[in-house]
């Protein structure tokens, strides 16, 4: 009957590398060369070099981690060539089984030191992370771009119509959500102006008030972004829908109550000469939720 | 191993039985030759495609309003362009590694559909489609016919000067099939070309529609490939009607496999460094109504468009609709193609009467008919692609224009039905010199070479015993 080959594969031609032979070095170089390779292509890119220096050396890289797999396979594994049964596949031959034995693999590992093993991997990741290069040139560089809004000294508060507002324009108890003139819909800057009952208490900076009652605050919550679009006349408090964050604008804007840790900042406030309000400077606080 | 990562295999083999199945994976044998690994570099190269295609996509504005670039291209700074065009400007110049993936994209795209084409002639050559294969070599020519879709598709976002006058010629095309060209256009299209909706459509098919369907079916061609077994190439010391001889998955192929990702790889990156790939900047953005010369598309639609350039004028006005040089150029003339292609295995089938299945590969000179079809259709296609360069030909050479078009006319009628002819005869000759009809069953065939050293003595007779009595 058959040989007990696994599942009737029989082994044709079967050779042994010799291990006096292995060439390590040959593996372990070429290895090296494409982790190098790798990393010079992640600097070099990163770094805005020519496109035929990276691209050159992610090739370099590639190349020569294909040549260290090649001959440490050649060293690690005997070369064997074995031939399979083919199974009928057509109706005439349903019953025809071919028995197997799936528990061993035609061909073992030779002993061989784990060393290269370990440097190939190694090579494989460089590689990897190499690649992963790639990944900051999805957006641009952010700089102190969260930290700075269009409102500057001078910038008169417009609304969604693009209309500058007038402080007797807001009666008491009133709001309204104005943007940077020539800025309207720049999420980080959207304020919201309220007129107070009485003036305001500490910490209030008096001198970014108008009129002593009136004042502005980032309309974007400092929890996780939402406008905090709900004012609350009887306690004249701010209020989140999203998680409820509330926000005490007499005091500041300061949190009362949910999530949010940090005040609302609030915005340098002032008249210009012909009456409308204005900026008198960006935010000094972070608007908008803080950031690692 | 170490004992975290066995420890792991050991979980998933107590909650999945993995390993029966595995090892039988391992131990699977893949034919070594080269010419086998030309479905994988297809494979390979559609990997690629996705992952640089993801990268791309990210970046890539699909719609045509003009937009005002602000990047750092001297070129095109404070210009209007096209918002497609100016988000590949803007991919090119002002993103780190940008161009290195529009490069690798392109480069790779143009390896996807070659190696495709390749292995498709290796098929056809050796006779890989017979049965029982001949579902998969159809869903092979699928395959083939999406990857020129893709191509097309691809080679038309950045709606750069060519890509719009491609989309035109596209457009015109399937405008001339009569009685319903122009519903199909305009449902393609959207309306009228250009149209707002065209780079915004194609971009959904290139993106989403198209790949998903090319996965799927990739998937059935390797699980039939899988299901069937490779071929054999003829040897004389195995049946290869019984048996396929390779290396095995582990290590043997898992190595060879490995490589040729890497080397792949490392071509297209090289290419990346060499060849400025599709550096639509230096096109400019489409315009209507305006065209460079060289108005070429991209090499796998030459045999296209050299049909454009060769068919003479005509235009007939019946049965209520029009027939123009058009639609037998652009939709005609592929379309028989396609269907020849599609019928072979078939006529070859009923011509020789085969019977049977056939799992060893034979020379193409053994099969008279099959020569004849290889050369007659892929030397009509050589040609044709030739004559898409004629202006390029003609401005080098100074052969006027309409002299180059009547010589290819003639060429493209009468060379291919004669080099056909010459190959058929000398196949015949061949085969009767040799004394023989083509077989019509793999074991009269005399390809299934007797045991030697294979097998136990009682396979061996029912083998000999098999032979006898078809013979």
């Amino acid at each position: 009957m058959s040989d007990p080959q696994p599942h009737g594969r029989r082994v044709l031609e079967r050779s042994e590398p010799d291990p006096s032979q292995a060439n390590d070095v040959y593996v372990g170089a070429t290895a090296i060369i494409a982790t190098v390779a790798a990393i010079g292509f992640a600097i070099t890119l990163r770094a805005g070099a020519p496109i035929g220096l990276y691209s050159g050396l992610l090739a370099l890289s590639l190349f020569s981690l294909g040549l260290a797999v090649r001959r440490y396979f050649f060293d690690r594994f005997p070369e064997v060539v074995a031939a399979e049964p083919r199974e009928p596949l057509d109706d005439r031959a349903a019953d025809v089984v071919v028995e197997g034995d799936d528990e061993e693999s035609v061909v073992a590992p030779l002993p061989r030191r784990s060393f290269l093993t370990r440097t190939l991997l190694g090579a494989f990741a460089a590689v990897g992370a190499g690649l992963l290069s790639l990944v900051p040139s999805l957006g641009p560089p952010v700089g102190d771009t969260l930290r700075r809004t269009p409102w500057a000294r001078g910038v008169r508060a417009v609304t969604n119509d693009g209309e500058p507002v007038r402080p007797e324009d807001i009666p008491v108890g009133g709001i309204s959500s104005v943007w940077p003139a020539d800025n309207i819909g720049f999420e980080r800057a959207s304020v919201v102006v309220i007129r107070l009952a009485d003036p305001p208490e500490a910490p209030t900076n008096m001198s970014w008030v108008v009129d002593d009652t009136l004042v502005a605050y980032s309309k974007i919550c400092t929890h996780a972004g939402c406008p905090v679009a709900l004012y609350r006349e009887q306690d004249e408090s701010l209020f989140c829908p999203c998680h409820q964050s509330t926000f005490d604008v007499p005091h500041a804007c300061r949190p009362t109550f949910g999530p949010a840790a940090r005040a609302l900042p609030q915005l340098p406030l002032g008249v210009d000469d012909e009456g409308y309000l204005i900026a008198l400077g960006d935010f000094e606080d972070l608007a908008g939720p803080s950031f690692g | 191993m170490t004992p975290l990562f066995s420890a792991l295999l050991d979980a998933l083999d107590n909650r999945m039985r993995l390993r029966g199945p595995s090892t039988k994976a391992a131990n699977k044998v893949f034919p070594a030759n080269w010419s086998f690994l030309l479905g994988e570099v297809s494979l390979i190269s559609f990997a690629v495609l996705v992952a640089s295609g993801i990268f791309l996509t990210l970046f890539f504005t699909p719609a045509v309003d003009p937009v005002t670039y602000e990047g750092s291209n001297e070129f095109f700074r404070g210009v209007e362009l096209p918002a497609a065009f100016e988000s590949v400007v803007r991919l090119s110049t002002d993103v780190p590694g940008g161009l290195l993936m529009r490069r690798i994209h392109r480069a790779a795209s143009h390896l996807f559909i070659a190696s495709i084409v390749l292995h498709m002639l290796r098929i056809l050559l050796t006779g890989a489609f017979r049965r029982p294969r001949e579902i998969n070599y159809h869903i092979g020519i699928v395959l083939l016919t999406l990857a020129l879709g893709e191509g097309f598709l691809g080679y038309s976002l950045p709606y750069d000067s060519l890509a719009g006058t491609g989309i035109r010629v596209m457009y015109s095309i399937i405008l001339s099939i009569p009685f319903v060209g122009e519903s199909v256009a305009f449902w393609v299209f959207g309306g009228e070309f250009p149209g707002e909706a065209i780079v915004s459509r194609f971009h959904a098919l290139h993106i989403f529609a198209l790949p998903l369907l090319i996965s799927a079916v990739v998937g059935m061609h390797l699980f039939i490939l899988v299901r069937q077994k490779h071929t054999q190439m003829p040897r004389p010391d195995v049946d290869g009607h019984r048996y396929v001889v390779g290396k095995p998955l582990w290590p043997g192929q898992a190595a060879e496999s490995t490589t040729l990702v890497l080397w792949v790889g490392g071509l297209l990156a090289a290419s990346a460094w060499l060849i400025p790939w599709s550096d639509v900047e230096l096109l400019g953005p489409y315009i209507p109504g305006e065209v460079g010369n060289n108005a070429q598309p991209d090499w796998f639609l030459f045999w296209t468009d050299g049909l454009l350039r060769a068919i003479p004028a005509f235009e007939v006005n019946i049965l209520g609709t029009t027939f123009n040089s058009l639609f037998v150029a652009g939709a005609l003339i592929p379309g028989v193609l396609f269907g020849l292609l599609f019928a072979y295995p078939f006529i070859e089938r009923k011509v020789y009467g085969l019977e049977g299945d056939w799992h060893v590969l034979t020379n193409p000179l053994d099969i008279p008919l099959r020569a004849a079809m290889v050369m007659g259709t892929f030397s009509f296609v050589l040609l044709a692609s030739a004559n898409a360069t004629n202006d390029i030909i003609s401005r080098m050479t100074g052969i006027p224009i309409e002299d180059l078009v009547f010589i290819f006319r003639v060429t493209m009628v009468l060379g291919p039905p004669l080099l056909a002819f010459l190959v058929y005869r000398y196949a015949r000759r061949r085969l009767d010199s040799a004394g023989g009809e083509v077989a019509r069953t793999e074991e009269e065939a005399g390809s299934r070479f007797a045991y030697v050293g294979l097998g136990d003595p009682e396979d061996q007779d029912e083998v000999e015993g098999a032979g006898v009595e078809e013979a």
